[in-house]
């Protein structure tokens, strides 16, 4: 049975903007840094990124990718809060196949970062497994408060149907 | 004294970074989901994850982003900055599971202003399991003066 339906392919090209709810801030950093066990001054220590050249502490690289921080919503069933294009795939289980991060320039505590989501592509290929699955490739763009990109976050994800194998 | 950044002109193609261990015991998965703003079921609730096939609650996959971030920046210096990382996942990870992170230089390019450009091949596995690769992109600067 085909899992890419016509519905599904309707879905690609959607966006969905999250604008910035405050400054990433500070406690942002340091909590993503002890969460991570990165012992790294930059991410704590003014003077320290001071001296190797930045305006003041600043972001361990992926964190604006990783976080959710944009998000503002109840969690869903899940528990999750972020986002989620939440796609008509019956009994699958999610799971991440990759992400490809292009950074810009150092995320700094000051910075308001919103978010875009675009869902790029859905493909459906053979598993190894037997049957197939589904290939689902969002775009995540990271702008500052003067727009412009920071990050960029391709992210695909597969759904794998959890029916018999 | 900050740390020093690796000079360029010393990277070599071959050249290895150390290698890094990175444990996720249940604790630091409920860490890592509160300071990312992410409270997925998966991460710390297992009567959950088994109703999705999986036998453990489940390391994000993002958090090898972070693992291989850290790995690099280690290794280049404060200075050095991330311009790609691209990575594919190979396996899962689940609660408890200690992952060694490993990596090599593979292209040095000189860029602008004694800025090169070092591209790493990175790998995180988890016992005899690779976990995932990466494909690290480090803008590295030349030391001041120079």
């Amino acid at each position: 049975m085909a899992l890419l339906t016509d519905e599904l392919r309707a879905w690609i090209g959607r966006e969905v903007h999250y604008p910035a709810r405050e400054e990433l801030g500070r406690a942002s950093i340091r909590y993503f840094a002890l969460a991570m066990g990165d012992d790294n001054p930059l991410y704590v220590d003014d003077a320290y990124a001071q001296a190797a050249g930045y305006p003041s502490v600043i972001a361990p690289p992926t964190l604006v990718c990783e976080t959710c921080q944009y998000a503002h919503r109840p969690p869903d069933e899940d528990g999750y809060i972020g986002h989620e294009w939440h796609l008509p795939v019956p009994d699958a289980r999610m799971i991440r196949a990759g992400n490809d991060y292009e950074f810009m320039r150092p995320v700094l505590p000051t910075d308001r970062i919103s978010v875009t989501w675009t869902l790029a592509d859905i493909a459906e290929r053979s598993s190894s497994r037997g049957g197939t699955q589904l290939f689902v490739s969002s775009v995540a763009t990271y702008r500052d408060a003067a727009g412009a990109v920071v990050a960029i976050n391709r992210e695909t994800l597969v759904y794998q149907p959890l029916g018999a194998q | 004294m900050i740390r020093p950044t690796r000079d360029p002109a010393t990277i070599r193609v071959g050249d290895a970074l150390p290698a890094r261990e990175q444990r996720f015991t249940q604790v630091d998965l409920v860490a890592y989901g509160a300071a990312t703003w992410d409270w997925h079921r998966l991460h710390y609730d297992l009567e959950y994850a088994r109703t999705k096939k999986l036998p453990g609650t489940l390391v994000d996959g993002q958090a090898f982003g972070a693992v291989f971030a850290r790995a690099a920046l280690d290794w280049a210096g404060p200075r050095a900055f991330i311009a790609r990382l691209g990575f594919k996942m190979k396996s899962m990870a689940f609660a408890g599971d200690t992952l060694i992170a490993r990596g090599e230089v593979t292209a040095v390019r000189a860029l602008d202003d004694g800025v090169h450009l070092v591209t790493l091949a990175q790998r995180l596995t988890n016992g005899e399991r690779v976990c995932a690769e990466a494909t690290t992109e480090v803008r590295v600067p030349a030391p001041a003066g120079r």
